[in-house]
Formats: C-alpha cells, sequence, structure tokens
C-alpha cells in the first residue's frame, strides 16, 4: 500500500513538473527559414477572412486553377469568421497550427512576423515586387524590422454615406457634403442646431484613422514612439469635444461599435457614416426611404489622401511546402485573379496597372459605380494611416482617453498626453 | 459452465454473497494463485476508476490553474515565451488605474446583482410552487432567460435600452426625457446588471423549487392554526427551511457576478463604457490577454487576483453558513 502511494505520488509530480514545464516553453514558436526555392507541390492550407459565404465559387475555380498549373499540389481552404479573426490566429499561432497562406492585414502580421511566423517576401519572392504598386507593397514593411511579411492584396477606402434629405432638412446642400474636417464640423454644429439635437452628423469618436485624415503626425519617422499628442491632435479632439457638447455626435458615441453606428444611420438619427457596398444592399432592401436619399462621398480628409484599407496573403515560416505556398500567394495576388475578384465585389486589385482599367475609370450609371469610380481614383493616392503596430490593447486604450476628454473628464491634452503615454507603453512591451 | 453464465447467476443471488466472497473480482472462477494475484491488485484498483477523472481535472483545471500561475511570474506574451520578471506583474497591477476599476466594478456587480438573486427567485418559486392549470406554462417561461444564448439577450437588451428603443420610446410617450441607459457610465453598469438578474431568475427558481418541496407541510398548517398570515408563515416558515439553499444561491450568483463578463462586454462594448469606466475585471482579462499582442504574464497576474477573491468569498458564505448552523 505504501509503495502504491509513493508511486501515485511520484507520477503526479512528473506529470505536473512535465506539464509546468510545458507551460513555461511551449509558445517560442519562431524558426524556419526565409527561402522558397524547391519544387512546387503538396498540400498547402489556406486562410481567409470571411469570404466564404458570399465568394465560394470564385474561390473554388481559383484554386482549380492553381491545382491545374501545378500539377501536385493540392489546397485546402479554411474560411474565418469575422468576429475575433485575431484572437483566432493566435490560438493557431500558438499551438504551431498556422496554416501555409494567411489572409492578414498589417496590424495583424506585425506581431506573427516578430514572433518569426511570417516569411520575409522581399527575400523570397521579391522578384514579383513590381507587379504591385508601389506603395501597396511596401504597406507590409514593418517598423523595426527589414523586408515585407505579406503579398498585397485587395485594397479598399472607406467612403462615407450621408443622407440627403437630413442634410436638405438642415439647410444644407445635399449635393455638396463635406469635404474637409472643418466643413463637417461646421455643418454637423449646423444640423444639431436647426435639428434642436435630434439629428446628429455622426455616431463615433475619432479613432486613429482620424487622427492620420487630420494630418496629425502619428509616430516618429524612426515608427519607435507615437506622437498624436502634438497640437494638431489635440486640436482635432478639442473640435470632436464642441461636436459633443453641441450634440453634433449621437449620444451613444462614446459607446457605440460599428454596428450600432449603422443602426442609427439606419434610423436616420445619424446623417453620415462609414459605409461600403455590402451596407448599400442592406438599406436597400430594409430601409428603401433611407435608400432613395443615399449620397455617398469620400471620407473628410485634411490631407487630400485618402485612408486604405489593406489586405495581404502571409505566408507561414514554418511551413513545410514553401515553394507551393509562395506561388499560392503569389497566384491569389497575381493581376488577373485579383481583377476576377474585383468583379465579384467592389474591391481594389493592388497590382500595377490594373486601376486604369476601364471597369475601374468608366461609370455606369448606377451610385455603386459612381463610388467604384471615385474610390479607384482615390486609392492611387491613399494612404495605410493606421500604423502596424496599433494593436487592438492600443484602440481600446486611444478609445478611452478620447471619451474621457469628451465627457469633459480631461483636457484634450491630457487625453491625448496619456493615451500616447499607454500606447508607448504597450509598444514597448509588444 | 461459462464465466458469463457464472457472473450472471452470482448476481441474480444476493443472499449467496459468502460463496461470492471466493470467487475473484468480476465473478469469474479461477484458483488460488489467480485470487492472490488478484488481491495484490486491489489497492490499485481504485486509482483505475479515478483514473480517467483524474486526468480530466489535471489536464483541464489543475494544468491550466498551475500555467496561469507560473505566467503571472512572467512577461510571456502570445505568441512569445516569457521570462521571469518576479513579482513585477503584481507591483503593476497595483499601480494601473484600470485594475482598480475593474475591482470596483465586479464589487459593485456583486454587491447589485446577489441580494437581487437570493431574493426574487424565492418568490417567484413560492409563486409558481402552487399547483393550478396552467402553471407548468409559467414554470417555463420564467426558465427560458437560462437556456437563451447570451449573446442574443444582450442584444435584445441593447436594442430595448436604445436611446430610441422600447423603453425610450416609452418614456418619452408619457412626457420624460430620455434616459441615457446606453452612454451614462453608472446606468450601463445597472442595465447590465438588470441583464444579469433576469437572465439568472429561472435558474435560482428551480433551485429554490426543489427546496421548497422539501419544506414539510405539516409547519405550515401548525403555523396557521398559530394564527400566522402568509408573510408571517415565509419568514418564519419559508425562510428557515430554505436558508440553507440561499447560502448556496448566494454563494454562487456571488462568485458570478464577480466574474461577469458577457452581459457587460455586450451593453457597454468592448472598451468597457465611456472611457473605460464600465470595465470589470475579467473584461480586463480578456483584453489584456488575448489576442495576437496579448500579454498574457499580465493578464495571468489579474486571474491570480481574481481567483484569491473569489476564494475568498466562497470561504466566507461558508464560514458565515457554519456559524448560524452553531
Amino acid at each position: 500500500m505504501r509503495m502504491s502511494t509513493r508511486a501515485a505520488t511520484a507520477v503526479a509530480v512528473a506529470l505536473g513538473s512535465a506539464l509546468v514545464l510545458t507551460a513555461c516553453g511551449s509558445s517560442d514558436s519562431g524558426g524556419g527559414s526565409d527561402s522558397a526555392e524547391g519544387k512546387v507541390e503538396g498540400t498547402v492550407d489556406f486562410q481567409t477572412w470571411n469570404l466564404k459565404t458570399n465568394f465560394k465559387d470564385y474561390f473554388q475555380g481559383l484554386i482549380a486553377d492553381f491545382e491545374k498549373k501545378y500539377p501536385g499540389t493540392e489546397v485546402n481552404w479554411i474560411d474565418q469568421p469575422a468576429e475575433n479573426y485575431a484572437n483566432k490566429l493566435s490560438a493557431d499561432a500558438a499551438a504551431g497550427d498556422l496554416p501555409d497562406v494567411v489572409n492578414v492585414a498589417p496590424d495583424l502580421v506585425y506581431p506573427l512576423a516578430k514572433a518569426g511566423l511570417a516569411m520575409n517576401l522581399e527575400e523570397a519572392a521579391g522578384k514579383y515586387r513590381g507587379e504591385y504598386l508601389p506603395g501597396a507593397w511596401k504597406s507590409h514593411e514593418l517598423p523595426g524590422m527589414d523586408g515585407v511579411y505579406a503579398f498585397p492584396w485587395y485594397l479598399n477606402t472607406g467612403p462615407m454615406f450621408y443622407n440627403k434629405k437630413l442634410f436638405a432638412d438642415a439647410g444644407l446642400d445635399p449635393e455638396k457634403p463635406p469635404k474637409t474636417y472643418g466643413q463637417l464640423f461646421d455643418s454637423g454644429i449646423d444640423m444639431a442646431k436647426r435639428s434642436k439635437g435630434k439629428i446628429a452628423m455622426l455616431a463615433n469618436i475619432p479613432a486613429v484613422e482620424d487622427f492620420g485624415r487630420y494630418g496629425v503626425e502619428l509616430m516618429d519617422e524612426q515608427g519607435a514612439r507615437f506622437t498624436f499628442n502634438e497640437a494638431k491632435g489635440v486640436e482635432l479632439v478639442t473640435e470632436y469635444k464642441k461636436l459633443y457638447d453641441a450634440k453634433a455626435l449621437d449620444s451613444q458615441a462614446l459607446t457605440n461599435q460599428a454596428e450600432g453606428a449603422g443602426r442609427k444611420f439606419q434610423q436616420q438619427s445619424i446623417a453620415m457614416n462609414p459605409g461600403g457596398a455590402l451596407d448599400l444592399q442592406k438599406y436597400k432592401k430594409e430601409a428603401p426611404s433611407l435608400y432613395r436619399n443615399i449620397g455617398i462621398t469620400p471620407a473628410v480628409n485634411n490631407t487630400g489622401k485618402d485612408n486604405m484599407y489593406v489586405q495581404g496573403l502571409m505566408v507561414n515560416k514554418q511551413s513545410k511546402v514553401k515553394p507551393a505556398a509562395v506561388a499560392f500567394a503569389h497566384f491569389v495576388t497575381n493581376a488577373k485573379n485579383q481583377m476576377d475578384f474585383a468583379h465579384e465585389v467592389t474591391v481594389f486589385p493592388s497590382t500595377e496597372g490594373s486601376l486604369d482599367d476601364p471597369f475601374f475609370t468608366k461609370e455606369d450609371g448606377t451610385d455603386e459605380g459612381r463610388v467604384k469610380v471615385a474610390a479607384a481614383k482615390a486609392i492611387k493616392t491613399a494612404v495605410n494611416y493606421t500604423p502596424a503596430v496599433f494593436s487592438e490593447q492600443m484602440k481600446v486604450a486611444l478609445r478611452n482617453e478620447v471619451a474621457k476628454a469628451m465627457q469633459g473628464k480631461k483636457s484634450p491634452k491630457q487625453a491625448l498626453d496619456d493615451a500616447v503615454a499607454e500606447c508607448n507603453r504597450l509598444l514597448k512591451t509588444a | 459452465m461459462s464465466p458469463a453464465s457464472a457472473t450472471g447467476r452470482a448476481a441474480a443471488r444476493p443472499a449467496e454473497a459468502p460463496s461470492r466472497k471466493e470467487a475473484p473480482a468480476g465473478g469469474r472462477p479461477g484458483g488460488e494463485g489467480r485470487r492472490r494475484r488478484i488481491r495484490t491488485q486491489l489497492p490499485s484498483t481504485p486509482w483505475l476508476f479515478l483514473g480517467p477523472g483524474l486526468l480530466i481535472v489535471a489536464g483541464f483545471s489543475l494544468y491550466p490553474f498551475v500555467s496561469t500561475v507560473v505566467d503571472s511570474f512572467t512577461d510571456r506574451r502570445t505568441l512569445i515565451g516569457g521570462r521571469y520578471v518576479g513579482g513585477a506583474n503584481y507591483q503593476e497591477l497595483i499601480h494601473d488605474d484600470m485594475f482598480w476599476t475593474g475591482l470596483r466594478n465586479s464589487l459593485l456587480y456583486m454587491a447589485g446583482v446577489v441580494p437581487l438573486l437570493v431574493v426574487l427567485p424565492l418568490l417567484l418559486a413560492l409563486l409558481v410552487a402552487r399547483q393550478m392549470p396552467g402553471i407548468a406554462f409559467f414554470r417555463s417561461a420564467f426558465y427560458t432567460p437560462v437556456v437563451a444564448s447570451v449573446v442574443v439577450v444582450g442584444l435584445i437588451w441593447v436594442w430595448l435600452l436604445d436611446d430610441r428603443g422600447l423603453v425610450n420610446s416609452v418614456v418619452t410617450g408619457l412626457g420624460f426625457d430620455r434616459i441615457p441607459f446606453l452612454s451614462d457610465s453608472a446606468l450601463l453598469l445597472v442595465s447590465a446588471m438588470l441583464v444579469t438578474v433576469w437572465k439568472g431568475l429561472g435558474y435560482y427558481m428551480i433551485i429554490y423549487l426543489a427546496a421548497l418541496a422539501n419544506v414539510p407541510r405539516e409547519l405550515h398548517e401548525a403555523a396557521s392554526v398559530d394564527g400566522a398570515g402568509a408573510i408571517r408563515r415565509f419568514f418564519t416558515v419559508t425562510v428557515p427551511a430554505v436558508r440553507s439553499t440561499m447560502v448556496l444561491v448566494g454563494a454562487l450568483s456571488s462568485v458570478n457576478a464577480f466574474k461577469v463578463f458577457s452581459e457587460v462586454y455586450l451593453i457597454a462594448g468592448p472598451s468597457g463604457g465611456p472611457g473605460g469606466d464600465d470595465t470589470t475585471l475579467v473584461m480586463l482579462i480578456q483584453r489584456t490577454g488575448t489576442g495576437l499582442s496579448g500579454r498574457v504574464g499580465y493578464a495571468s497576474a489579474i486571474s491570480v487576483v481574481v481567483f484569491v477573491i473569489t476564494l475568498g468569498l466562497m470561504l466566507l458564505v461558508l464560514r458565515a453558513n457554519r456559524k448560524e448552523d452553531a
């Protein structure tokens, strides 16, 4: 009996020690090389971000074409829902299960590259650089790291929808929506005054891309620290505070999420909101009276450059089929396949010359066509204002500090100083 | 005779237990040597039964717990293994305003929710405990929120409490100003508490129903004979009879309230209300420790603190219960 107890205790202690040691050593996940030399063959795991529901046929055709072009390859397509995508990636990465080719945005690829999980494509696929728009290729360059860590894929800008009827009711010209922040602030105050605070211009407080579009320097030249508490940043928050006090911002602006803001626009309690082709279809179906009055305009900016949203394809540095993974990521992002995808949905190819195609330069008489042509023109000079190092935690820190400024709990300057201090602290520990 | 038939017969004849004593475990016939071998294995037999359960507990409870404690002394990130940093995470926690905000909100949540969840389900259980036609419908109706998805429930309440939602439409229709349920920090927390109470009523009601079924009818009859009315019977008969269940409900609801996440996340948003004023401790753990840049070490330190506080709460409740029993 005594022996058995001892044995059981020993096993338990050993098991416990093993488990604890496993915990200590489980997360260093880097390794692998940046070379993609070798034969293109094997099974490539390909992960997209919420694309299967609407574009299943397109991707199945794309995969079939690739497998035909490279006999001996097979593509296993996985699609993840939009929600909690970053958490899904982190769980896969920590478990060593990251797919070979992964749909990412610059802020997602940064921590993966830093952990040694993303291939440096400047080394592995630098020969393809010339096929892409220079700005798009550079969009996955990361501060403090040499190289490029994802193939640029589709691009988009964030057009704004506005309610022409609410503009007209407030005595504003419905055919001349605001183009700059100054015009936006003036129109917002006018609208709130004339509607006696019932109609707000916007549903959200400024996010990091608003700071960029306003012309605020977000980071220093080395990308080593944040600087958005400079005078222009303080000015932006001060102006938003005036909007908030005048009820030109929705009363729930401090807590609204994108879904809530969309609902406010649909309820016609706010006059402007970011939107896309899918929103337009939704309004057409669910709110025909709103749909009839929707105007579409580029997002306001003081820089002359729109915000550009970039999607990319990262290649897992630990992939066992690197040549095939790189070939597939390049195949998906080549000019022909990006153009085909742009015919499926309003996105813009990141490949050189594609935006000069008549498909993007000639209007077809519809609202959607007008948005597409305007956005394609804007995207040539657009900038991705959100720094790749700006993590979710930093977004929350900025949002919370701006909210405190709106509530008057802190001055705009103090709020931004605190936000910058917190973001710099998070950057150091990233 | 086949071994199978021997087993069947032994099981069918409990009166012949002495004869089974000679048979080896499992009722299989065998010689002296075989009996000895099986006897020597007897001490380990319980471990064989316990083994699967212990492994599951070790893998899914003990290991994550130990791992969390170990991580709390490291600077581990989601994708980067940690180095030992001693008590640095705990020191940082003391100076982190958001931690104190989270602690305050979690305690407030508990203080607001627990009394309601101890008393209201009992009253509800008393109502539906009566036998009358159609009462099963009401029992099911009160239990429905328990089985509903918390996300769906949260979204429904967001729509109801919106500035232009049903509740505010009624309020403004009656000539009052809109109530800023979803923009005022204090009201946001109260709104989330309401959802928790509404969703938890049915669950605790079922627990009370089981307890009420065990209250002897004679006690109520005797109290009635002595002239006690319904209210007096409630305080002198019902409450003492279900007191231990009330303690259980209090303990369960206080632990759940202290660990609240979903309701506040859905109603106040991922940033925890205006300026993060409604952040709870578990929301802070989620925000700090998840995502590609998650600070797992720091989030683990907060988790350990939550564990210690929860454990303390449970011990307090148990001690209070024991004192009253004495």
